[in-house]
Parts: structure tokens; C-alpha cells; sequence
């Protein structure tokens, strides 16, 4: 009750929260983006131990941004953080060929949990600063997102450490979640 | 009595609480337990879904009297006088080595100065048990996540990589350095749980056959005194580190505690820019925290040389560690040195370590016979307080404690020796260094701005919507529910002190069963695991927790300092207890509904169970900076107060109590002669006592299906084999006269029973434990000395006296007010130029002033 209540008031000033979960391989420049995004600058990382979240304004929109760690024996996790979610970003290292296969199972795995079928799907193609980086079009492809019936997704190019491309992705995901409000009340 | 209990509708349920007792309850694991062939886990075993722990499980509730000591046993009696005349009194003597600590007060020589028993160490040296058991060092694999680097001296079986997840706490990374508890539980399958099991049955077969051999002196509490010295030599050392004196809890083998340091260095050589490393101490000791400097020191090193031998010069330095002359104190004594902020107290059995000591140290055979002062040497080396001038110009040995509330040791790592204080007196529930003042100052601050209001739940919000947090915490704890404490951006080691803080609140050192069910720190990486033990005590800094209500019934919030109750909790039942008494209580049935109804309760007139005063008082307390152990002593009281509500409550409702052993006052039962009945809370008349129950009726009701219940119907039980006076209720007779207008005639039976029956060492002990120095002390008992019959006032003085000779109750006796003191004067003048007139009239009889022992 309480939250449709804030979500209506919401609307007439034009202020909103959205929850973000943001997932992908390990190195793959989910903590960089999420500071980068968060301090307008480029930071130098270490690995994420669990997690880390932070709160970003774009639009108006409030995106609480969970980053959680992605060594292979930590993904088992990442279920945890689906409830509430209302937006997926997932991370994809561009130039990392030999492991773009695992990380579109991964993202399949994730978006075919029940928790997560409502959500809307981000695909940040990072580190497109490397000569050797793949073109968003080809990520789609190796991804197989064509396969995605009835979600909404976008592949945004971006480069964590310059932070182009981060905004782009944000508004995006502001844009869809205003046309989706009235829906996605539930 | 038996028949008369038939007739009561609550035996009708059907599980007997021996099921429960010996334990193959706890051990059988539940359907939904999680496979456990490791041998270490961090869940206990005996997770059993909460469906399991439902109404019909709930034993019944008979008061049993164990099989020994039945109250009209003869043999009861607590120690043949034969044995006393054996040990002389050396207080004075002893006292007199540095007499600034000696306080005044009168002086005799009293046997019942001393205990009788045989002064131990808690840690005897030579012992085949270690300090620290294990040492590990995990780190975070930059493609593995966390992996285990080392153990040492050997692996500890189990799972690996679940010890090396808990070691390296979530956002390990965005400090420098954290520190972490967690607990380890010890499997019934596990060797040494066997080993445990044995040493037990073993101790308990040796301390038959010595009962046996002994048979024509039976004694009813353990009493290693003269008696029975030769006998004891023969047991092995081992045999010293348990003592029988108190209960166990029966909860199995005791947990390995895990204080865990993790350091984050930046390296810029290393892959990806940082190495997080960690390195913990398993031990079984409750005082981890004494061990932080040398974790400090150990992981710094590590970060230098990553080997093993590393690991073992840490363990070997810890497990060095000389505690063999701190004294072992009885679980009276410890009460009463944990409730005293007297920094003398029972410092007298630090000497007399440090005698038996120096005697060994000579050649004297010490072993075979008890400490005796009266043998001690005649020229004694010089012993002083650590710290004085005398001892740092002296070339003394040995030094007692500067606060006997802690021993001073040392640890000599690499050459530097590290001062360690060990807690002398440790109660249960008490495991590493936290403050509860912090805790209360933490959850207090944000309702004192703005009253938080709760959705109502008749176990937790006990006040209305505006129940204290404070309160709604413990209620929670007491009721058994899903507690989590989360600390997001907080160091996961203030997480584990708001979570360990948290089991002693509720525990109060007399209730079990909190901590091991704590996770002090956990993450997601266990939450499947977590959530098939029921009402666990969980400490977490992921915010993730807080969107899973499912999870969790109380969710503490560390950083805002608010409590939230769960919009997934689980609704009270209506339970039986509920339903008589508001059938008994018509007039206050509606008012026990005062925590589900919406009355805006705060206002002292409504405060039923009392806890708005006490939370008001509490709160004056710590804002007028009191010391943690007074806050610590004043919960204790309120833990105490609750069981004895709860006690009355079963009795008022069912006829009966579990939590009550000891005779029942019926008006048919036959005291033996001067006997004085009567016993549990005291309330200063039926409308108050009504009022407090009521209030309180839901959560005793949500409390009396709890692990914590059913140990402390255990532990009651256990106690009561071991304690003095067991047909009295001194703890009722002293809240009489301080709570009670009391008849002259009533004030006499009372007084005249104080001191007709209290006269040993403990009988002594348990007196002061009821008549704490933090309430006025010994100022009712002395309120004797101005009763309006001359017996009465003659009596109280010798009471009186016997306490002022007493080791602990020479500390009581100085604190009592010089009004009272000089009372005594007076009276012992009077008492002797009664003395003399007799002697003249009757020419030659010896005064009987003194009266003989009785009980």
C-alpha cells in the first residue's frame, strides 16, 4: 500500500527509485562502472569481496546499483539479490572472446529465473576502448538475445574507465521504466 | 502430590520432558537439515524446523525433585560437622601480608571463612589441553574467491571452503582491516566429540566409585576437602578441569570460538592490485578477544614469510601462555565477583595459588593433601599487588592482580612479551568483548527522538506500539525468534559485538541456548543453511537481508538504530496458559491483551510489566556513565525477575512450576521444625502481582517453548543437587524485607532463619548473591540489629559476624552504613555483659550465645 502510495507521489514530482542489480563475469568492470557512474571519474579496483551498492541519480530516477563479485564459485549468490529487482545491468567484458560463452549462459540463467521476468535487461558491451573489443552487434549475437521472448533489452557500448557510454545506458533504462510504470505497478 | 497433579489439564501432554532432557531431542536433526558429513560446521546440528518446536512437543510440567536430595532427606543436611573442625582459619594471617587490602570489621577464626573445598586452577599447567587448537590463514583468489592457505597443526576437518568464506567477510575489500567471530560446531560423530563424551563418562564413573569408597561420609555437593583428599590424588589432572559444581546445559560438546583478523593490502605487483589475506585462532575459550594483539602481530608477519612455520610460532607462543595460577571459582563466587566492582574481591585465593605454588616450588608435597594455612610455611616469601611499588622493587615471583576481576599473563611472541588479561570470572553466554551499554545506546538514541512504533505482536511489543526496541529485542530473544542484526558499511567485528552483546542480554548469565544458535558473522554464502536453525542470533552487513522479510523476524538495523519487526513473522498462538489465566483472572483478562491492542501505552500507568521504568532507568544509568558491569548486573536482575515471574505465572495458572525445585508451601505440608516456607518473586500485594502478570502472560507463554526454557528447567535442576539450603528460598526471604511492610513477628521468623541456617562458606555466598553490594548490599539483613526483640537483634549480630570473617563478605560488611555498624557495636557489648552476668549466676557455663550449627 505504502508503495504504491510513494510511487503515485512519485510520479507528480517527478522523483523515483529503481533497483538495479548489476551482474556479469568476474574483471569483468562491474565496480568500475558503478563508480564511475556514482563519482563521475575513473577509479582503480580491486576484486569485490560479496559486494558493493550505491546509490545514482539520473533523470530524477534514484538507481540503487547492487554490484556483486563474479568468481565462479560466488555466482551461486547472486539469486539472493533477485527480489525487488527491478532492472538487470549485465557486464560484458568485449574483449574477452574466449569467455563470451560463459558469460551468455550465465545471463540466461538469470534472466529465466522466475524473480527475474519482469525485469528489464541492460547490456553494458565494456572495455570497448580495446582494439580487439567486440562490436555491440556482435555481442547481441554471441549473447542470443534475439532468443528473449517478450523482454526488453538494450546493448549499450560503453567504456568504464572514460565512462562513455554509462549515461546512455541509465537513460535508457529511466526512459523504459517511465513508459513501463503504469504495468509494472504491481 | 502426584495425584494431585493428575487432575491438572496441562499433564495431559503427551512427550515427557525426559526426551527433552537427555538430549536425543536436541540431537535428532530435522527432515529439513541440511546433509552434515563434515565433522565442523558452522550450524549447529540440531537445527530442527520450526514446525518441530510446536505446542504439542511441549513436555510436561510437572516440578520434579531430582532423585537425590528430596527435600525430607535426612541426609540433605549440606556437611557433617565432623569435617569442619579439620581446617582452621587463616584470615587474618593471610590478610596481613599487605594489610591495605585486609578490610576491618570484626575478626574471629571461622572455619566458614573459607570454602572447604580445594583451591584449584581454571587452567592447572601440564594439562593435555591447549589454549588454541587451530590457527588458519584463508585468502581471497582473485578466480577462486576465497581458498584456504594453511592449518595448523593439522587440517580441521570439515568444510574448507565454507571457513575460508567466513574468514573473508563481505567488502573485505573496501577496508584495510576487519576483524570477525564466528563459531564452530563440533559434531557428535566427531572423534573428539567421542573423546568428550568419554572423559565425562569416565569423571562421572571415578566420582561414583570415590561416592562409593567414601560411603560412610556421603557427601550431597562436591566436596573435595579433607575427606576425600586421598582419593583425589589419584585422579588425573584432568580431572581438575571440570568440576561438577555447576551445570553443563547439556548441549553437547563446547563450541570452538573463531576470532578472525582479515587484512586488504594494495599491492601493485600483485594481480589485479590488492591481497586480501586472513588469519584466526580456534579456541575453546570464551575470552577470544585477548587475542587480537597477537593476531595483529602474526598476520603482518604472515604477509612477510606465507609459510606454515609462520602459523606454528603463533600457536606455540599463545598455547605457552601460563594461566595456571589463576583460581577456580565456584559458580557462586563467580556471580558474586561479576556482580562487584570491589577490585579485592576473593583476592585472597590468588595468594593462596601463589602459596601453593611456592610450596610446590620447594618440594613440599602439596598433592595429597588440601591447601592448609595452618601447615603453610612458617616464613613466607613476600607477595605482592602487581604494580606496587613493592612489587616492582621487590624481586617477588609471583604478583596478585591489580583487579581481581582479571589475571594478568603474558605472551612471548618473537622475543616481545605481550600482556594478556584474562576474565577471572566468566559467566554463561559470555563469549569475547563487547558492551551492552553500546548495544542499548545504539537501538535507544533514534527512539528518544522519535518513538518508533511497532506493529503489534504479542510476544515482542509487550508495552503497545511503543514498546522499547530494547525490549522488543530481548522479548524476540526470549521467544525464541529470527533475530539479524545488519551493519551495512559497518566493520563485520562491531556486527559480532552487537550479536554476541545481544545473547548476553537475554541470557543475563542465567539463561542458555543463545549463543549457540549466534552467528556472530555470516553472509549470503550460508543463508540456506541458516534458516533451518530456529531463532537463530544473526549478524550480517549485506543489505540484501533487509528485502527478505521471509528471513528474519526482527531485523536490528545497526547504522539508523531501528528495529523491524517482520511483516512475515509468525502470529502467537493461543495457548492454554493464555486461556486459564484469563479464566482466573477475570478482572485482568483484557488488560493481557494490552500488547496486541493499540493503546498508546509509555505512560507509567499502563506499564504492566514494568519495563518502561526499567528502560527509563537503564537509560539514567548509562547516561550517568556506570560501568558496563553494573548495566550487565542490572540485566541479569531483570533475566532473574522474568523467571520468576514466569515461575509464579506457571504456578498461579497450572498449580505447579518447572521452574521451581524445593519444597512446596501447601497448607498441609509439614516443615521440619523453624522452617520458615515460602518462596519466588515477591510482590507487595495481590493487585500488583496480578497487574505484573498479566502483563507479562504472553511472552512467559512465548518463552515456556523455548530452548532457553527447557535448558534452565535443566539447569535448575542440576543446581539444585549442588546448592546450599536447598529448602530455603533466601532470595525470597530477602525480598520480603526489602519490598514487604513486614510484622514485627513475620521480620522475626525471618531474621532467625537467616540465622539459624546460614553458616557455611557458600550458605554465605548464596546470601550475598540475593543481597548484591548494587542494592544496598547488607542494609535490610542489618536492619535486624533494631528489631524490637532482643533475640532478634542478637541473632542478626552473629549472622553478621559470620559474614564480616567470610572471604567475599568482609567486602559487604565494610560497605554497610556506620549507623548499622555501630547497632552491632552496641549489641556485641550487650551480648557480652550478658555473657559475663550469666557466667557469674551460673558460675562457670560457657555462653551459649553461639548458637550450633543446624542445617
Amino acid at each position: 500500500m505504502g508503495n504504491v502510495a510513494s510511487r503515485f507521489f512519485g510520479s507528480i514530482f517527478g522523483s523515483k527509485e529503481m533497483r538495479l542489480l548489476m551482474l556479469g563475469l568476474d574483471a569483468a568492470g562491474k565496480t568500475t562502472i558503478l563508480y564511475s557512474l556514482k563519482i563521475g571519474q575513473d577509479v582503480t579496483t580491486i576484486p569485490t569481496v560479496g559486494f558493493n551498492v550505491e546509490t545514482v541519480t539520473v533523470k530524477n530516477i534514484k538507481f540503487n546499483v547492487w554490484d556483486v563479485g563474479g568468481q565462479d564459485k560466488i555466482r551461486p549468490l547472486w539469486r539472493h539479490y533477485y527480489s525487488g529487482t527491478q532492472g538487470l545491468i549485465f557486464v560484458v567484458d568485449s574483449a574477452d572472446r574466449a569467455r563470451i560463452d560463459e558469460a551468455k549462459n550465465e545471463l540466461h540463467r538469470i534472466i529465466n529465473d522466475r524473480e527475474m521476468k519482469d525485469c528489464l535487461l541492460l547490456v553494458f558491451a565494456n572495455k570497448q576502448d580495446l582494439a580487439n573489443a567486440m562490436k555491440p552487434t556482435e555481442i547481441t549475437q554471441r549473447l542470443e538475445l534475439s532468443k528473449l521472448k517478450d523482454k526488453i533489452w538494450n546493448v549499450q557500448p560503453s567504456c568504464a574507465t572514460s565512462g562513455e557510454g554509462l549515461d546512455q545506458g541509465l537513460r535508457w533504462l529511466a526512459d523504459q521504466a517511465k513508459t513501463q510504470t503504469p504495468a509494472a505497478t504491481k | 502430590m502426584a495425584s494431585a497433579q493428575t487432575a491438572l489439564p496441562y499433564l495431559t501432554r503427551t512427550i515427557s520432558a525426559a526426551a527433552y532432557a537427555n538430549g536425543s531431542g536436541v540431537a535428532a536433526a530435522g527432515p529439513g537439515a541440511p546433509n552434515r558429513r563434515t565433522s565442523l560446521s558452522s550450524f549447529p546440528p540440531s537445527s530442527r524446523s520450526a514446525s518441530q518446536m510446536s505446542q504439542n512437543s511441549r513436555p510436561s510440567r510437572s516440578p520434579q525433585h531430582p532423585p537425590t536430595g528430596a527435600p525430607s532427606d535426612p541426609n540433605r543436611t549440606s556437611d557433617p560437622p565432623s569435617s569442619k573442625s579439620k581446617t582452621a582459619s587463616t584470615g587474618t594471617a593471610i590478610s596481613s601480608q599487605h594489610s591495605s587490602l585486609s578490610g576491618g570489621g570484626p575478626r574471629g577464626y571461622n572455619a566458614d571463612a573459607r570454602p572447604r573445598r580445594k583451591l584449584r586452577s581454571q587452567y592447572p599447567a601440564g594439562r593435555r589441553q591447549n589454549h588454541v587448537e587451530y590457527i588458519l590463514v584463508a585468502s581471497f583468489d582473485i578466480d577462486r574467491g576465497p581458498v584456504m592457505e594453511h592449518q595448523y597443526p593439522v587440517a580441521i576437518t570439515g568444510d574448507e571452503h565454507m571457513l575460508a568464506e567466513l574468514m573473508l567477510p563481505d567488502q573485505a575489500h573496501v577496508r584495510n582491516q576487519d576483524w570477525t567471530i564466528f563459531f564452530l560446531h563440533k559434531e557428535s560423530n566427531d572423534e573428539d566429540a567421542d573423546l568428550w563424551q568419554w572423559q565425562k563418562e569416565e569423571r562421572r564413573n571415578r566420582r561414583r566409585r570415590k561416592h562409593e569408597r567414601a560411603a560412610g561420609i556421603v557427601h550431597e555437593y562436591e566436596d573435595d576437602g579433607s575427606g576425600e583428599s586421598d582419593l583425589d590424588s589419584q585422579d588425573t589432572p584432568d580431572d581438575e578441569l571440570e568440576s561438577d559444581d555447576e551445570p553443563k546445559g547439556g548441549e553437547g560438546p563446547p563450541l570452538v570460538y573463531v576470532l578472525n583478523l582479515v587484512n586488504t593490502k594494495q599491492d601493485k605487483t600483485a594481480k589485479r592490485g590488492a591481497v586480501v589475506k586472513a588469519m584466526a585462532i580456534c579456541t575453546r575459550h570464551p575470552f577470544l578477544h585477548i587475542y587480537k594483539p597477537l593476531l595483529l602481530l602474526a598476520l603482518e608477519e604472515y604477509f612477510k614469510s606465507p609459510i606454515p612455520e609462520t602459523l606454528a610460532m603463533l600457536y606455540d607462543a599463545v598455547n605457552d601462555m601460563d594461566l595456571s595460577l589463576m583460581p577456580r571459582l565456584s559458580l557462586l563466587e563467580r556471580h558474586l565477583l561479576q556482580a562487584s566492582e570491589n577490585k579485592d574481591l576473593f583476592v585472597e585465593k590468588f595468594e593462596q595459588m601463589i602459596q601453593m605454588r611456592i610450596a610446590e616450588e620447594r618440594g613440599d608435597d602439596v598433592n595429597d593433601q588440601p591447601f592448609d594455612a595452618s601447615r603453610s610455611p612458617p616464613k613466607r616469601p613476600g607477595i605482592f599487588r602487581s604494580g606496587t611499588k613493592a612489587h616492582i622493587e621487590g624481586q617477588a615471583a609471583y604478583a596478585v592482580p591489580r583487579d581481581t576481576h582479571e589475571f594478568e599473563s603474558r605472551v612471548m611472541y618473537k622475543g616481545i612479551p605481550i600482556p594478556i588479561k584474562v576474565p577471572v570470572a566468566i559467566m554463561p553466554e559470555t563469549v569475547g568483548d563487547f558492551s551492552i551499554i553500546k548495544l542499548i545506546q545504539n537501538f535507544s538514541d533514534s527512539h528518544a527522538k522519535s518513538p518508533q512504533s511497532f506493529p503489534l505482536h504479542p510476544h515482542l511489543t509487550t508495552n503497545g506500539t511503543y514498546t522499547h526496541p530494547i525490549i522488543v529485542l530481548v522479548n524476540a530473544l526470549l521467544t525464541q525468534k529470527r533475530v539479524v542484526f545488519l551493519g551495512h558499511n559497518m566493520p563485520s567485528g562491531e556486527v559480532a559485538e552487537a550479536v554476541l552483546a545481544a545473547c548476553a542480554l537475554a541470557s543475563g548469565g542465567v539463561l542458555r541456548g543463545f549463543i549457540r544458535h549466534a552467528f556472530p558473522y555470516t553472509d549470503l554464502t550460508k543463508v540456506d543453511d541458516l534458516l533451518n536453525v530456529p531463532g537463530f542470533i544473526a549478524g550480517v552487513t549485506n543489505p540484501t537481508f533487509e528485502h527478505h522479510p521471509e528471513w528474519w523476524d526482527v531485523l536490528c538495523d545497526l547504522p539508523s538504530g531501528k528495529i523491524k519487526i517482520s511483516s512475515k513473522v509468525e502470529q502467537a498462538q493461543i495457548t492454554d496458559g493464555l486461556v486459564y489465566f484469563q479464566q482466573q483472572n477475570p478482572a485482568y483478562a483484557n488488560m493481557v491483551n494490552a500488547s496486541s491492542s493499540s493503546s498508546s501505552s509509555g505512560s507509567a500507568a499502563s506499564d504492566l510489566t514494568g519495563d518502561v521504568a526499567f528502560m527509563n532507568d537503564m537509560l539514567k544509568s548509562v547516561n550517568s556513565r556506570v560501568g558496563e558491569r553494573v548495566i550487565r548486573a542490572k540485566w541479569r536482575d531483570w533475566v532473574v525477575k522474568f523467571t520468576r515471574i514466569a515461575a509464579a505465572f506457571e504456578e498461579s495458572v497450572f498449580g505447579a512450576s518447572a521452574l521451581y525445585i524445593g519444597s512446596v508451601d501447601e497448607p498441609g505440608n509439614v516443615n521440619p521444625p523453624d522452617l520458615l516456607g515460602g518462596h519466588g518473586y515477591v510482590w507487595p500485594d495481590e493487585t500488583t502481582k496480578a497487574k505484573e502478570l498479566a502483563g507479562n502472560v504472553t511472552r512467559i507463554e512465548g518463552w515456556r517453548n523455548t530452548r532457553s526454557y527447557y535448558s534452565y528447567i535443566q539447569d535448575l535442576a542440576q543446581l539444585y543437587t549442588v546448592r546450599p539450603l536447598k529448602e530455603l528460598d533466601l532470595h525470597h526471604m530477602h525480598d520480603r524485607l526489602r519490598t514487604q511492610r513486614l510484622t514485627p513477628l513475620q521480620g522475626k521468623e525471618i531474621y532467625l532463619t537467616l540465622s539459624k541456617y546460614v553458616h557455611s562458606y557458600d550458605e554465605i555466598c548464596l546470601l550475598l548473591s540475593v543481597a548484591p553490594e548494587s542494592h544496598a548490599g547488607l542494609f535490610y539483613i542489618a536492619l535486624g540489629l533494631f528489631h524490637k526483640e532482643r533475640e532478634v537483634r542478637f541473632r542478626t549480630a552473629s549472622l553478621l559476624e559470620r559474614i564480616a570473617e567470610h572471604e567475599a563478605g568482609r567486602h559487604w560488611w565494610n560497605a554497610l552504613s556506620r549507623f548499622e555498624k555501630l547497632a552491632y557495636i552496641r549489641i556485641k557489648r550487650e551480648i557480652e555483659l550478658d555473657a559475663r552476668n550469666k557466667m557469674e549466676k551460673d558460675g562457670g557455663f560457657s555462653p551459649d550465645v553461639v548458637e550450633k550449627r543446624v542445617s
